[in-house]
């Protein structure tokens, strides 16, 4: 099996630094990856397994956040993860490696406010140019407020 | 002198509201810059609010064309997470609802393509024939654009016979059809002249910025999802993944018209050897802890969407990655060094959606004393508009 393979391999190179694997169901391959070596094992990847395409980055609020990097080519899907503490929630660009991330690295600037270090072009991407600061839709405590309607050429609105 | 040009978000050439950002020296573009989020709907934070059926037809409402392609991605995770074993013949009616709309999505295309390029003829020949499978769609789903085939655990509606055979005809008319466009597609000069050689992308760059579909596929990449990651039954159906090597705009072209002729293969293929039995299985309303990655071969390109269970009835995290969005930075590449005419066809050669949503409602005039309301004031008064007229009785029409 190629995923075990994978597996194999990537726990042989990295040792520590990857502390889960798992191989749910056919052509799926999960690793916890730590932050700082996140660009090293997809370094790897790309090289060794053909791993160019990233097919997108996935955000998920468990308190602390976690990024999916999901990965594929022709034979499998290979999934990385990696905590952001919410305290800092800081990571590097990977970008020098897979020049395709930046779209969905911006759009995690926008949605969780996880600041990627070192990214070509950090502009907001999703959220509109009156975009209120510090407002980050997709963390779990953030909840939508309706804003009151202004009709343009009326005072306040009343 | 190097000037910077606005196109979109309202721009006649462009059907959906997208800015570029365009610097030009001359007739030569030097640069692009795109800017998205004129359409932003929060579809990611609002399927975390609704329940798992719900969610079903919140994904259909991503994409007007892509329709089916995101619910059938978003009810395989589901399906996944659950372990539910769909039956073969749920399965064979969605595949063949998927290559009906890679069929209807494909013509449409190659309208649009044909209008860019000032071949309006060609664009009234494929929207003619796309009837065709709208008409088809309409009689599997009931439905011609949003066709609400799925459901967790299967499809909702079975396919009779004389559907089968209505569909076996009409497919005869469209094969005869394709082949004259791939005739023309390839061969009628005026049209060559004009793409060929337009919106280079080459196989490094494409790999490297992460492009899908067939803008991936017509600079010589066979990737293609339906054949390196199989789902529903791809794996028993017969098909060549389609490719150009030129990886220009007339490549795009190919790769497509090839993809109908596999697709029309595929559906008779489907149609005939469709197997007896039920339809779907009952799916719970609260769905196991877990997670999947589905993926799926929309017509424009790789769909993946990732769902979080934590065992409730809604998701605790449900994540679309569109085609198009991959293959933005692909267009950047494309666009340089090319003229400022040629913006409207390389852009529409990556068969952009950047999905319709978001009404507004804006009754600006305050000058001349006429009433202007609020959007709550004015859903407020056809409601009542509506109750007053009372339909219900014999004889009342509409006043118009």
């Amino acid at each position: 099996m190629k995923e075990d393979l994978i597996i194999k391999q990537l726990t042989e190179k990295f040792g520590s630094g990857i502390s889960e694997t798992s191989n749910p169901s056919p052509r799926r391959m999960f690793a916890t990856v730590n932050k700082e070596i996140l660009n090293e094992v997809i370094k790897y990847l790309r090289d060794t397994f053909n791993f160019y395409h990233l097919s997108t980055i996935t955000g998920v609020d468990k308190g602390d956040f976690e990024l999916n990097y999901h990965f594929a080519n022709e034979l499998t899907c290979v999934t990385l993860r990696v905590t952001v503490p919410r305290a800092e929630p800081n990571i590097n660009s990977i970008c020098e490696v897979i020049p395709g991330a930046v779209l969905y690295e911006r759009e995690i600037q926008d949605m969780y406010g996880i600041k990627v270090a070192n990214i070509p072009d950090g502009r907001p991407l999703v959220t509109s140019d009156d975009w209120p600061e510090d407002n980050y839709p997709l963390r779990k405590d953030w909840t939508f407020e309706r804003p009151k309607e202004v009709i343009p050429g009326e005072q306040n609105g009343d | 002198m190097e000037i910077k040009i606005p196109i979109g978000p309202q721009h006649p050439a462009l059907k959906e509201p997208i800015s570029l950002r365009v610097t030009v020296d001359g007739e030569h573009i030097k640069d692009v810059d795109i800017r998205l989020g004129y359409n932003h709907r929060g579809l990611e934070k609002l399927a975390e609010q609704k329940n798992w059926v719900q969610n079903i037809y919140v994904m259909e409402r991503i994409c007007g064309i892509c329709s089916h392609s995101h619910t059938t991605c978003y009810v395989q995770a589901v399906e996944q997470i659950q372990g539910l074993e769909v039956p073969k013949r749920g399965l064979y009616i969605r595949t063949l609802v998927a290559e009906l709309e890679r069929v209807h999505s494909h013509l449409l295309w190659l309208g649009v393509a044909g209008h860019e390029t000032g071949f309006d003829t060609f664009f009234m020949y494929t929207w003619r024939d796309r009837e065709i499978v709208m008409d088809i769609l309409e009689i599997i789903s009931g439905n011609r654009v949003h066709y609400a085939i799925n459901s967790i655990g299967g499809v909702r509606r079975d396919i009779s016979e004389e559907q089968k055979k209505l569909i076996l005809g009409s497919l005869d008319t469209l094969i005869k059809r394709t082949e004259y466009y791939a005739n023309i597609g390839t061969i009628e000069p005026t049209f060559v002249a004009r793409l060929d050689g337009v919106g280079p992308l080459s196989k490094e760059q494409a790999t490297s910025l992460c492009a899908v579909g067939p803008v991936l596929r017509a600079s010589g990449v066979a990737n293609d999802v339906r054949k390196d990651d199989p789902y529903a039954v791809y794996d028993e159906l017969p098909f060549e993944v389609a490719t150009a090597t030129s990886g220009d705009v007339l490549g795009r072209v190919i790769v497509r018209v090839k993809e109908l002729l596999e697709s029309y293969k595929m559906i008779e293929y489907l149609l005939k050897n469709i197997p007896e039995g039920p339809i779907s299985v009952r799916a719970p309303r609260k769905i196991k802890p877990g997670e999947a990655i589905s993926r799926y071969e929309a017509p424009r390109g790789e769909d993946l969407h990732y769902v979080k269970s934590n065992g409730g009835d809604k998701p605790e995290r449900l994540k679309v990655r569109a085609p198009t969005l991959a293959n933005y930075p692909a267009t950047v590449v494309m666009l340089k060094n090319m003229f400022i005419a040629d913006i409207p066809i390389i852009f529409a050669a990556i068969d952009p959606c950047v999905c319709c949503a978001e009404r507004t409602v804006q009754l600006i005039d305050t000058k001349r004393g006429d009433k202007v309301m609020r959007f709550s004031e004015l859903r407020k008064m056809s409601i009542d508009f509506y109750k007053k007229m009372d339909l219900s009785k014999k004889g009342n029409l509409w006043k118009l």
